[in-house]
């Protein structure tokens, strides 16, 4: 009994050591997705720290090794000079009186970032405005309605956006020209549209497509027209795809480059990537202003991204159907 | 009122054919359902009544007035989807409350009637909740909500009760019954299930193939079916058919096949003299046996049981006669047995003449 009594399970000691195993295995994997979301977070919000960083320190500070990633003598002229600057003409001569190496100084054309925050913002708008207004009945159409050549003109919009800007330009310029549009912020969102609208679309019919038939056919019955079907079940239930889209083409056109750079001349039509650009080109470089630029530059996009980030949801859909 | 007419109505989707040639009168306050297997185009035509669908041949007239191109919300129709197709992003108030917002209705009158609506199908409690808070029975009854407070002329219903479960399904067919009744308007029902469609039509149209059938009565279609497809489509298990031939003998016409040799009653023998040698298709309902009268020459069939299976009230018996395979349900106050031989007595007055070839009937076919 005794011997018995001291002998050890087998069983069970094999049972143990199964589940100290797993626990282990499961700490490790626990430990690795920590590890991985650490690093990513770093990858990710490295640069974002470092250009809101380096806004608030000098120019001698933004060079220095090693870096600060915490402002020893934060400053906000740079801000300051963004929004309340005075407007004096900023000269070769006046320049000169400061010194490069400590910084200080704010370039010739400092004064244009605001009108072109404006301009990037008005133009954006329109393009979200009209993405929506013709995208929208576009994508209900030819996700819902069966029509002679549906098929051809859901290809047809949907090759359009593998032609690269780049090969557009020439025929966008001829065409602004011709209509006396350049130097006009008009142009931008004339050639924004035609960029934006077809991934707008392509966006939209992928996700009517996959609202059921039947809620179309419930609301013609229930007495909706085409129309109020589309605005009054389609777009309360799109509310997802909606914010992506206005994500997706506010981004885009507060981002493009190529196209605002030959259709805008002057600070009257320009956008914030030109003009931020422009400081790069001025008498010197001024990184610690143009960082500044940066964090100007990414705040309305921020709101933009944190005022919809509630509809970023799915599942909507849930019990629309049988289940 | 709501009188519904199809004049030669066809749909074709390309080259698909999905109806053809309807003709098809339904009656003011009538409850008609359109039964057939998936694809016989049922659904196609509930479709089209309300607008839904565009004709490509024909006409279809709501009473007098030809509506083909009439859009939905301008029929006064309301319809009952096989998925309920509720407005996941409504509540269950304003789901019911829909149809008469879209109609511009008075918002007291909207109130009365939702409420009178929700009272009646009891889901007072659930209106405030969502579709995907509801369970399939609740959202079954807010989709019938729906469409009842609209009090439209035709009530259009696309397969309501597949969705639930089959306790459910025998409440909900009671429930539309008495919902046509109290409502008084047309309704138009389409279904697969023919225990559905029996039980609840004034009038069944039966469908296949995106062609009529057959339209009548649930007795006439299930009693007098013109063909082999309509007579196999109601009756479950399904009516048993044999192959053979009739044969003239003196006054008597038999079918014959192999051992198994039926008398036809004189109202029959009258339809198919004169035809003496003629292959045929005879069909047996599963339940057209006589019990506790003993088997006599020419109104019974002998043959051996490969199985039996009993099902609570009844048996079904499996059983092999005349080389073929052939279904019964007999009653269990005889005890049948597995490989035993047996003879059952036929009630041939209900026995269904099938022309082989045409498949149609020649009892009942003009």
């Amino acid at each position: 009994m005794k011997n018995i009594a001291h002998t050890r399970n087998p069983l069970s000691s094999d049972k143990e050591r199964y589940r100290t195993k797993s626990r282990l295995s499961e700490r490790g994997r626990a430990m690795f997705i920590f590890v991985c979301s650490v690093l990513l977070l770093a990858y990710l919000l490295a640069p974002i720290t470092w250009l809101v960083s380096s806004s608030f320190q000098t120019e001698a500070e933004i060079v220095s090794v090693p870096p600060h990633w915490i402002p020893e003598e934060p400053t906000t002229k740079n801000f300051e000079a963004i929004f309340f600057q005075e407007q004096k003409e900023v000269t070769y001569e006046s320049r000169k009186q400061v010194d490069p190496v400590s910084g200080g100084y704010i370039p010739s054309t400092a004064k244009n970032l605001l009108p072109a925050l404006r301009n990037s913002f008005v133009v954006a708008c329109l393009v979200v405005i009209f993405n929506l207004l013709v995208g929208v009945p576009a994508a209900y159409a030819m996700a819902k309605i069966r029509f002679l050549g549906r098929n051809s003109s859901v290809y047809f919009i949907l090759t359009t956006r593998v032609i690269p800007d780049i090969a557009l330009v020439v025929p966008f310029f001829l065409v602004i020209k011709n209509l006396g549009l350049l130097d006009n912020i008009l142009s931008l969102v004339l050639t924004y549209l035609a960029v934006t609208v077809p991934f707008t679309v392509f966006i939209l019919i992928s996700y009517f497509e996959s609202l059921p038939d039947e809620l179309d056919k419930a609301a013609r019955v229930d007495g909706c027209s085409r129309f109020r079907t589309m605005t009054h079940v389609y777009l309360p239930l799109a509310l997802p795809s909606l914010v992506a889209v206005v994500l997706f083409t506010f981004l885009t056109s507060w981002n493009e480059f190529l196209l605002a750079l030959m259709f805008t001349q002057t600070p009257a039509s320009q956008t914030v990537p030109i003009i931020v650009a422009s400081f790069t080109s001025d008498f010197t470089i001024s990184f610690s202003f143009i960082n500044a630029a940066g964090v100007v530059a990414i705040i309305p996009p921020i709101i933009i991204a944190i005022m919809f980030e509630k509809y970023i949801v799915s599942g909507l859909t849930v019990g629309a159907v049988k289940g | 009122m709501a009188r519904i007419r199809f004049d030669n109505v066809t749909k074709r989707y390309g080259n698909v054919v999905a109806v053809e040639g309807l003709d098809l009168e339904i009656r003011d306050k009538e409850f008609v359902v359109l039964l057939g297997p998936s694809g016989c185009g049922k659904t196609t035509t509930l479709n089209m009544i309300a607008g839904l669908e565009e004709l490509t041949e024909g006409d279809i007239y709501f009473d007098d007035q030809i509506v083909n191109f009439m859009p939905p919300h301008k029929r006064d129709a309301a319809m009952v989807f096989q998925s309920y197709a509720l407005y996941p992003h409504k509540s269950v108030y304003e789901n019911i409350a829909f149809g008469l917002r879209m109609r511009r209705f008075d918002q007291t009158e909207i109130d009365r009637r939702v409420r009178d609506a929700a009272k009646r199908l009891e889901i007072e409690h659930l209106l405030k909740r969502r579709p995907s808070q509801l369970s399939g029975g609740q959202r079954q009854r807010v989709a019938l909500g729906r469409a009842m407070v609209r009090q439209p002329a035709v009530f259009l219903m696309d397969e309501p009760l597949s969705n639930l479960d089959a306790v459910l399904r025998i409440s909900m067919r009671a429930e539309i019954k008495q919902l046509h009744q109290s409502m008084k308007t047309t309704f138009v029902y389409v279904t697969h299930d023919q225990a559905e469609a029996l039980t609840l039509a004034d009038r069944i149209v039966v469908m296949n193939l995106g062609l009529v059938q057959q339209i009548g009565t649930a007795d006439e279609i299930y009693e007098q079916p013109l063909n082999m497809f309509v007579a196999s489509f109601l009756g479950s298990p399904p009516i048993n058919y044999i192959e053979g031939r009739i044969e003239e003998v003196g006054d008597e016409v038999r079918f014959r096949r192999e051992s198994i040799k039926l008398r036809f009653p004189p109202h029959m023998a009258k339809r198919l003299a004169g035809q003496n040698g003629r292959e045929m298709v005879l069909g047996i309902r599963p339940e057209d046996v006589i019990e506790n009268i003993p088997p006599v020459e020419g109104e019974s069939l002998h043959g051996h049981v490969n199985f039996v299976l009993p099902v609570g009230s009844d048996q079904y018996l499996n059983m092999r006669a005349g080389g073929v395979e052939l279904f019964f349900r007999v009653g269990k106050e005889v005890r049948h047995a597995n490989d035993e031989d047996v003879a059952l007595a036929i009630n041939i007055n209900r026995l269904h003449v099938f022309d082989k070839e045409t498949q149609t009937s020649l009892l009942y076919q003009d």
